[in-house]
């Protein structure tokens, strides 16, 4: 329960003032937010069952890896209601992978983590398939396995080869630098917990075409691995999917395979077949965030500045490649931060062990590197004796040190800006100095709780980090009445995109949103699409789209710009039936006018009433779509106007196309994976964080007293979205360094498979207080709009929940690191700001008093870190 | 003998049999009645996307209802006819994933169908909406619904009297992994009753109650593919239905039940449900103590003992979800015989006393006794109780005023999670005052200061009751810790007691904690106990 009030997220008052360049598109709701209410948004399993449609459900591995001696499947097909059997052997083609073709859609001999399947049943209801279930015959030959990283390291066990990214001489600044620090750090996987679980409803059409209704984020990848399994061509199968009941990653390969499944019993038996995991199945089959485990060292002066970073990353890939390897890319590509590293190398390996396939999840590597940087700040301000928040503040990337390890320069660096404004607002200073007192105050404090304080930073990279995915297309199509459908490989999942990309059209053809409607995807419309992932959805699918606005809206422009000379009795509406006028020739008219919004909007301007406003226009004539509808404008002349749908409508009965096609590609993109150098990112998302903590003293347990954060999400589309996304971002990531604990047992399989055990954030878990807001940016030119990507980046910023925990712990020791000598434990004034009074024999202190917590810091690491004395005599080998 | 169970769903009449019956509400919701926006997502009530609002209108209930006491002593007999009259229903929110249909026979339930007036939206869908509180959607009809559930409680005057705190509590219940519930909490804040959208206002269908009520005075009989299930309405029928089938298994709310059949575990081949006996529903506070019927859900339980044991009141905030306890029983929570039954510390110390009954071979008088609660765990989920023998209710003391009592429970979240370990303390001090703010007590964030006399002299314990849940195969007194704790009470004594309880406990390792957390955190307990009642 809690025991002060939920804060509440501060208003975005402040975000966006006059001086903006273009208007807020508004936070209009999100375009389901009427059927979520109303509970008709459907999902796959919403949809009704047709009349024979099959229930499809699965046979898979209780052992980590085991021979597959024996299958039979005869028993379960004699009982009444169980209709087909599907193994390895009815599977055509039976790999798949996005990175690596490596994985088998059903296992055939043997299986490589628990939950791997080895056979489909489909049954016409969910007792007979129960029942089938239950009587398939299956017989295992255990066979050793490997669990851990450290044992996959040890075996050689690996997915792909090592990855490096060098910049200077490491190795040799780090043997020169006046301090240095080395660890281990560890870090666990977490479960996405989408709350719809992996589901697909495949109906067979005709001539051997299969339609799927998929919840995944990749709909081109599901369309391909069904054909591939089916032996079927890709064109023989349509993949739609609506809306998923959540993702964050876990839908971006990880549905395909089940897809497969159900299109495998539709395609035997030509009856309709649909699969929805249970939230228990989906835990334990699925992949999980890759836990890592990172060996580092890092040189740093005696004021804490930051020399040589030299960091090794191990993550665990599972038992197949899926997307682990490029999320190890990723990890790297965020070892830096925020901050500039003179010398650098940082080498990663995926390990095969026998888990589930890891695979992507909200930041999708980054989170690591972030962690282990944002932990080593921490520590070098303990050994220096600063203030973690001014060693950052050192480090920070700034103007004559702003290239990233990786060789890209840091373009609209916000960083110390957002760390000053950051620091002010959130009343970091006086606040280390009460946390400091509280924690000593045993009138306040009676219990010794320790408070924490912290504050990390997120400087992520928006683009895919493998280039040939940053490419998009849209098709928009304008009907006579003057609404649209627009169709991209975008996937609603709840982060708004379809809202967005919905309010980018509306604004280029000057119309209300609600004159657009976003549908469902589907691979007929948008073929060989990118998942939508790397919070990218709205940047490249929005851009594809408003491409092909201009497209339409040019002919429209040429169009208006001849109606303007002709008489209306004479337009096509009226003249077209009889053809008694001549067709008005468009496409001699390119070039000779402006239009507004153009396609960048950079040089768009707006006036007092949000009215577009010619700026730097080349030409004289311009032609403005605004408040539905179309204004050519030229000096010296009465503008012309005419309504949007009117001018559809002559554009028809001209034939002039209304539909377009847009493709986009990420402009600027040149990063060489093998030498791990160039620019593998369009731009940079930042943002700042301030987390208070108070750790129980006799339990462990983390609450979280106060949350500030202050986000660079560049020009909003919709600011009631973006800050959805900060928000709730930042609370998924409180729940990966606190409380969500994947507990496996000595079969590998996992024990926490449901929210019982499982535990993501509840609404008690939200910050006391939390403030969230955004500064004003209009300066990210390259992207569309100016607006800046938010999927991703805010969960990175709750590593500062777990580095005040850690912040707490130090605090909490008896004599803690750094305090200067002439402080004493009851002074509690100290705010650690003179590194000078801090002498050599402290630093060697406050290397052994160094916090070692892993993440999650579940409430027993955070006791075990608070009392250790306390386990001393109970700790046996195999703790969690 | 009835062979169907009768629902009101959104106000529709529905007569339900055999294999429907026998499904999860939330199953047969979306499957039977096409009514797909309750989502089912753990099917194990942990997650609250199947919240539904459910009132049962039978003879106590409604008197309940009618006099709208928070504290209800007794149960007067109202018969049905009477009750038409009476009450707009009290519907409050459950989970329909782990409720068989059967045994909501006789409930009116609304589903997030039936929020709607026409086009209009409720109130609570227009704040969730503005608030921009749903992203992916998936779990947002549940909160809706718990939203709803609380305005029903609290929503009477435009809203008033809901701060963040009330809000979050109505919503505990509910997961979100996309929204970080900031907004959600806002629209919990920014919504405002109307009597036109008030759910009891639209659905106490007088003609409805009167049906409903009139159909349960008949038994319920449900038989289907080998299973039966059985609704008596009085407990000799009940006692007489034990007696005849051995390997009865009793129907209560099944909020652990329901999640092992939803986990493949199949429904028992013969099932009792209580939910037709009035009889059972009573709870009342005598001066011998307070009595719980089997019936009486751990919401009333809250509600009943903010008085009269605060402590207990206070604790059983962090208990499961509103949706749970809104259904789930004391006495299920005891039957039940988990080793970290949250309430069982409690009762192990409370002087708890279970009530039985039976009707041996089925026939003659009704035979009664009482099992002490200290005797009635014999083993890992095993009660000593004879094959016949049914729980009616429970008893025990109210906490005394010269009594130090305190619950604490230790889990991976704070909230709504399962404990790792449990313990309940008490200590009665020498000469102690009466404590003067004990009423106050679940006002204040921090514990009020307990008095222990003179400060000068040391405070001697002249009794001291402990029980731990979640360290054995059991929940367990702690007799020689208890013994040890009489005399003189010190820092250094309670320490060497820390110690104690740590090192005599033999707890295990699994998914929520180590061994080694279980022992530090059950010393750690007392250690906190120990200063609170030395330093307040």
């Amino acid at each position: 329960m809690a025991d002060a009030p939920i804060g509440q997220v501060s208003s975005y008052s402040g975000a966006l003032t006059p001086t903006t360049l273009l208007p807020d598109l508004g936070s209009l709701p999100h375009d389901s937010a009427t059927t979520h209410v109303t509970g008709t948004s459907e999902f796959i399993d919403d949809r009704p069952m047709l009349k024979g449609e099959l229930h499809c459900g699965l046979i898979y591995s209780p052992f980590a890896r085991a021979r597959l001696q024996h299958l039979d499947t005869a028993p379960a097909l004699a009982i009444p209601g169980v209709v087909c059997a599907i193994t390895a052997a009815d599977v055509a083609h039976n790999m798949w992978g996005d990175v690596f073709a490596d994985q088998p859609v059903i296992a055939a001999q043997q299986v490589n983590f628990v939950g791997e399947v080895v056979a489909v049943i489909g049954a016409q209801t969910k007792e007979a398939l129960a029942r089938g279930l239950a009587s398939v015959v299956v017989r295992w030959e255990k066979l050793p396995d490997i669990r851990s990283i450290d044992a996959a390291v040890a075996n050689a066990s690996f997915i792909g080869h090592e990855l490096q990214i060098a910049k200077g001489d490491a190795l040799t600044a780090l043997k020169s630098s006046p301090h240095t620090i080395a660890g281990v750090l560890k870090i666990e996987g977490a479960d996405h917990f989408y709350l719809e679980s992996q589901a697909a409803v495949v109906y067979p059409r005709e001539d051997g075409q299969l339609e799927v209704h998929s919840s995944t984020q990749h709909p081109t990848q599901t369309q391909h691995v069904v054909a591939k399994a089916c032996g079927i061509p890709f064109s023989d199968v349509v993949c739609v999917a609506k809306r998923l009941g959540g993702g964050f990653g876990g839908k971006e390969t990880q549905a395909s395979p089940f897809a497969a499944y159900a299109a495998l019993v539709a395609k035997r038996t030509g009856c309709a077949a649909r699969i929805v995991l249970t939230k228990d199945e989906d835990m334990i089959m699925t992949g999980k965030r890759n836990p890592f485990q990172i060996h580092y060292e890092c040189g740093f002066n005696d004021a804490g500045k930051i020399i040589a970073l030299d960091a090794m990353l191990y993550s665990d890939g599972g038992a197949y490649a899926d997307l682990s390897t490029a999320i190890m890319a990723r990890a790297m590509l965020h070892c830096d931060n925020a901050y500039f590293i003179e010398h650098a190398r940082l080498r990663g390996q995926v390990c095969r062990t026998n888990f589930h396939p890891h695979t992507a999840f909200r930041g999708f590597g980054g989170p690591k590197g972030v962690a282990l940087i944002e932990m080593i700040l921490e520590d070098i301000a303990r050994v220096v004796g600063r203030d973690a928040l001014d060693v950052r503040k050192l480090n920070c990337y700034a103007p004559d040190r702003d290239t990233t390890p990786y060789g890209q320069r840091v373009e609209n660096n916000c960083l110390p800006d957002l760390f000053e404004a950051l620091e002010t607002k959130s009343n970091y200073r006086a606040r280390r100095q009460e946390i400091q007192a509280w924690n000593l105050d045993r009138a306040r404090n009676p219990h010794a709780h320790a408070r924490g304080l912290s504050m990390t930073a997120v400087k992520f990279g928006i683009s895919f980090s493998t280039r040939f995915m940053n490419q998009a297309n849209a098709l928009v199509n304008v009907h006579m009445d003057g609404t649209l459908q627009v169709s991209t490989g975008a996937v609603e999942m709840g982060q708004g995109v379809n809202s967005r990309i919905a309010a980018l059209v509306a604004e280029q053809f000057g119309l209300p949103c609600a004159a657009v409607r976003i549908m469902p995807t589907s691979t007929e419309k948008n073929a060989n699409t990118s998942p939508t992932a790397a919070s990218s959805g709205t940047d490249m699918n929005g851009s594809a789209a408003v491409m092909a606005c201009q497209k339409i809206k040019h002919r429209l422009a040429a169009l208006a710009c001849a109606l303007r000379a002709i008489a209306p009795e004479h337009w096509p509406t009226k003249t077209a039936g009889a053809a008694t006028q001549p067709e008005i020739a468009i496409s001699d008219r390119a070039g000779t006018f402006t239009m507004f919004p153009d396609a960048t909007l950079h040089d768009a301007r707006v006036d007092g009433t949000g009215a577009t406003t010619n700026v730097n226009s080349p030409h004289a004539t311009r032609v403005i779509f605004k408040n539905s509808n179309v204004i050519v404008s030229e000096p010296a002349q009465p503008d012309f106007q005419i309504e949007f749908s009117q001018l559809v409508s002559e554009a028809h009965f001209n034939r002039t196309s209304l539909s377009e096609y847009g493709h986009y590609a990420t402009p600027h993109l040149a990063f060489d994976k093998v030498k791990g150098q160039g620019r593998p990112f369009l731009y940079f998302t930042q943002g700042v964080a301030a987390s208070e903590v108070e750790i129980d003293r006799h339990t462990g347990e983390i609450k979280v007293l106060r949350v500030d954060m202050l986000m660079d999400v560049g020009r909003p589309v919709n600011h009631a979205l973006d800050m959805g996304q900060v928000v709730g971002g930042f609370v998924q990531g409180m729940g990966w360094v606190t409380t969500e604990h994947l507990y496996y047992n000595d079969n590998g399989l996992l024990v926490s498979h449901s929210p019982s055990t499982y535990k993501i954030p509840c609404v008690q878990d939200t910050p006391r207080i939390f403030n969230a807001d955004f500064i004003v940016n209009n300066a990210n030119a390259v992207n569309v709009r100016a607006t800046k990507a938010t999927g991703e980046p805010p969960l990175l910023l709750a590593i500062s929940v777990w580095t005040a925990a850690r912040d707490a712990i130090a605090l909490a020791r008896p004599v803690h690191a750094g305090v200067p000598t002439t402080s004493t434990p009851f002074s509690g004034a100290t705010n650690h700001t003179h590194s000078s009074s801090v002498n050599l024999g402290s630093q060697s202190t406050a290397k052994k008093n160094l916090v070692r917590l892993s993440i999650p810091a579940t409430a027993e690491r955070v006791l075990r870190e608070l009392s250790p004395e306390l386990f001393a005599r109970w700790d046996a080998p195999s703790t969690p | 003998m009835r062979d169907f169970a009768l629902l009101y769903i959104n106000g529709v009449r529905r007569e339900i049999r055999g294999r429907e019956a026998l499904l999860m509400l939330a199953d047969w919701l979306r499957k039977e009645a096409d009514m797909t926006g309750t989502k089912i997502v753990c099917a194990e009530g942990d997650c609250g996307s199947c919240t539904v609002l459910r009132a049962f209108a039978n003879c106590a209930t409604l008197t309940q209802a009618h006099t709208q006491a928070k504290v209800h002593v007794g149960v007067s007999s109202v018969d049905g006819q009477n009750a038409t009259h009476v009450a707009p229903l009290d519907f409050e929110a459950m989970n329909s994933c782990i409720a068989t249909v059967a045994q909501m026979d006789g409930s009116h339930i609304v589903t997030v169908e039936g929020m709607q007036c026409g086009q209009e939206l409720s109130p609570a869908q227009v704040a969730m909406r503005q608030c921009h509180a749903s992203q992916c959607g998936f779990c947002t009809p549940g909160f809706v619904m718990a939203i709803s559930g609380m305005l029903e409680k609290h929503g009477g005057a435009g809203g008033a009297g809901v701060d963040a705190k009330m809000a979050a509590n109505y919503l505990t219940g509910n997961l979100c992994r996309c929204t970080g519930y900031t907004p959600i909490v806002q629209a919990a804040l920014t919504v405002r009753a109307t009597e036109k959208y008030s759910v009891a206002g639209r659905y106490s269908n007088a003609a409805a109650i009167a049906d409903a009520l009139a159909i349960t005075k008949q038994p319920l009989l449900i038989e289907h593919d080998g299973v039966k299930l059985f609704a008596p309405t009085s407990l000799r029928e009940a006692l007489t239905f034990a007696a005849q089938n051995p390997g009865f298994r009793v129907l209560g709310a099944a909020t652990d039940l329901g999640v092992q059949i939803n986990k493949g575990k199949p429904l028992p081949r013969v099932v009792l449900s209580l939910h037709l006996l009035d009889e059972l529903y009573q709870a009342k506070q005598t001066r011998a103590g307070i009595v719980m019927g089997a019936r009486v859900t751990l919401a009333q339980v809250r509600r009943m003992c903010e008085t009269t044991a605060p402590e207990l009141a206070h604790f059983l905030n962090l208990f499961a979800s509103p949706q749970i306890k809104n259904v789930a029983t004391l006495v299920g929570n005891i039957a039940n015989a988990s080793p970290i039954g949250d309430t069982l510390p409690f009762l192990l110390i409370a002087g708890a006393v279970v009530h039985v009954a039976s009707r041996p071979s089925g026939k003659g008088p009704i035979q009664k006794r009482k099992i002490d609660m200290c005797d009635l765990y014999v083993g890992y989920k095993k009660l000593a109780l004879e094959p016949g023998e049914i729980i009616t209710h429970v008893s025990f003391d109210a906490t005394s005023s010269n009594e130090i009592l305190r619950l604490y429970k230790v889990s991976q979240r704070k909230d709504m999670d399962i404990s790792a370990i449990s313990g309940a303390f008490s200590l009665t001090m020498a000469g102690r005052e009466k404590h003067p703010a004990a009423s106050d007590h679940k006002k204040t964030d921090t514990k009020p200061p307990i008095r222990t006399g003179q400060k000068q002299t040391t405070p001697r314990v002249v009794s001291a009751r402990i029980a731990l849940g979640g360290v054995a195969a059991t929940p367990i007194r702690m007799p020689e810790v208890e013994a040890e704790l009489l005399g003189d009470f010190t820092l250094e004594k309670a320490e060497r007691v820390a110690q104690m309880i740590t090192n005599s406990i033999v707890p295990l390792s699994d998914v929520r904690a180590s061994a080694a957390y279980r022992r530090v955190t059950a010393g750690n307990m007392f250690r906190r106990y120990a200063k609170e009642v030395l330093h307040g």
